[in-house]
């Protein structure tokens, strides 16, 4: 747990082997598709979650998000998405 | 995910609500000790909804002491909740197990037995056959013993070439291969006649091997020697030979056709009704009145045997009884009507038995009035290749 909260940097390795920044650092990476779902990767904790607003910290800094109906799903240790409710 | 959601599913899942200051800590806290809950629903500013399986409750439950929330069960879903509510209900699950028991039974039997390829052996005969061999609706499956029964079977019979008995599920297909009927092939080293294989008058006759043992202008009946396989010689005694040779000859067909000249025609008003039964092995259950209403009716009898799977069977059979109304109509022929029936009736029936490469030389049509009917007779006389070669046994 300790070892997650360091910030990792790249390695000479990791770029020679091509090894997805997301998994080889500590660097978040939100991916939006449409407009239904956000997925955000490398996250830290959730700050605050409420309908029409929710803050992620991650180790680069905090994301907000605005909207309306926002759900969170699919939480993991490393990554959450984002998506609306119906 | 869905995945992992289904599994709780069947392990069973509980619905509670979360109330507290620091829901989001508690989320958290959950993230990282790994344990999963979908569907999260914010009411508030304070209250959250959620589901979480029902091992995992345990450390929730913990952990929303730690943090100061209030934890209440809302409900109660999957698997085992929902089998613990039938729990008292012991017809039910007597219900299943003798369901289950019985497809699995049921499904050791066979009840269906398909026979195809046949043209010439007719299907009664077939199952006739294989039910004195043991197979037939109602047995064990395992009681089948294919190879023998094949052999056994291509060993009685000459007119089946191959058969070939596949078990699928509840019933069991029987492929047959019938042999055809072949003229016995003469090799070119052989001995053989040529013999006439129809009555014919001769027309023309040549051998290119062989003598001639009639005449242009004779009348043969089936089997005569047409051209004879054995050369007399003065000196040299009797020598055989391969018979060969094309002989052509008149052949006459003749078809005798009756025509009433008062006829009754049933017709069809177009009325019809429908009734169900169900049969049960042997044992028929009306769902409706087996008395029509119509007066006059063709009955149809459509079975449909049930079947869970594609191959499947019970033996249940819903049969579908569909009556037609039919009218009687009487009908009067003038004679020369009647005659052009005939002839238009026996020509067929000649058509259909002539061979294809035939030349139809003549046609003769002879009538014959009565009282009340009108005889027809034709005759074709067709000029066609009469003679096939049959082997010489000593």
């Amino acid at each position: 747990m300790q070892r997650r909260n360091k910030r990792r940097k790249e390695k000479i390795l990791d770029r020679i082997l091509e090894v997805p920044k997301e998994i080889a650092t500590n660097e978040p990476k939100i991916t939006i598709s449409g407009f239904k779902q956000m997925l955000v990767e490398n996250y830290k904790v959730i700050l605050e979650y409420q309908d029409i607003y929710i803050r992620i910290k991650t180790y680069t800094g905090i994301i907000n998000v605005n909207g309306f109906n926002l759900k969170l799903g699919e939480m993991t240790e490393d990554d959450i998405v984002i998506s609306r409710r119906y | 995910m869905l995945f992992r959601i289904l599994l709780r599913y069947i392990i069973g899942y509980i619905n509670i609500r979360i109330e507290g200051y620091s829901v989001e800590k508690l989320i958290n806290i959950c993230i990282k000790k790994k344990i999963f809950f979908w569907n999260i629903k914010r009411e508030r500013s304070t209250i959250i909804y959620t589901n979480i399986g029902v091992r995992e409750f345990k450390e929730l439950a913990q952990i929303a002491k730690q943090t100061g929330c209030r934890v209440k069960i809302l409900d109660k879903k999957g698997m085992p909740f929902i089998l613990h509510k039938y729990k008292k209900r012991k017809i039910i699950i007597f219900l299943l197990l003798f369901i289950i028991i019985a497809l699995l039974s049921l499904s050791q039997f066979i009840w269906n037995i398909k026979i195809e390829g046949n043209n010439n052996i007719s299907t009664q005969e077939l199952t006739a056959i294989l039910e004195s061999k043991g197979i037939k609706i109602g047995i064990l499956k395992n009681s089948i013993d294919k190879q023998k029964i094949i052999n056994e079977i291509r060993l009685e019979r000459d007119d089946i070439a191959w058969i070939g008995i596949d078990v699928q599920g509840t019933n069991v297909t029987v492929e047959v291969v019938e042999t055809s009927a072949k003229p016995e092939i003469v090799n070119e080293e052989d001995y053989c006649n040529v013999v006439s294989d129809k009555d014919a008058q001769i027309v023309k006759i040549s051998a290119q091997n062989g003598i001639p043992a009639v005449k242009e202008g004779d009348i043969v009946t089936k089997g005569d020697i047409l051209i004879q396989g054995w050369i007399d010689g003065k000196y040299t005694g009797t020598r055989y030979v391969h018979a060969n040779g094309e002989v052509q000859g008149k052949v006459w067909y003749t078809q005798k056709e009756q025509v009433p000249l008062n006829q009754v025609v049933e017709r069809l008003t177009g009325n019809e009704e429908q009734k169900y039964k169900i049969k049960i092995n042997n044992f028929t259950i009306n769902l409706f009145k087996t008395l029509s209403k119509f007066e006059k009716y063709d009955t149809i009898e459509a079975s449909n045997k049930l079947k869970i799977f594609s191959n499947f069977y019970l033996p249940i059979e819903l049969i579908k009884v569909t009556n037609k109304e039919k009218l009687e109509e009487k009908i009067t022929y003038g004679t020369e009507e009647a005659k052009q029936i005939g002839i238009q009736k026996a020509s067929e029936k000649i058509e259909d038995e002539l061979q294809d490469d035939v030349e139809v030389l003549q046609k003769y049509i002879n009538t014959y009035e009565n009282k009340d009917y009108i005889e027809v007779e034709v005759t074709y006389e067709v000029l066609e290749n009469i003679g096939t070669k049959e082997k010489i046994v000593f």
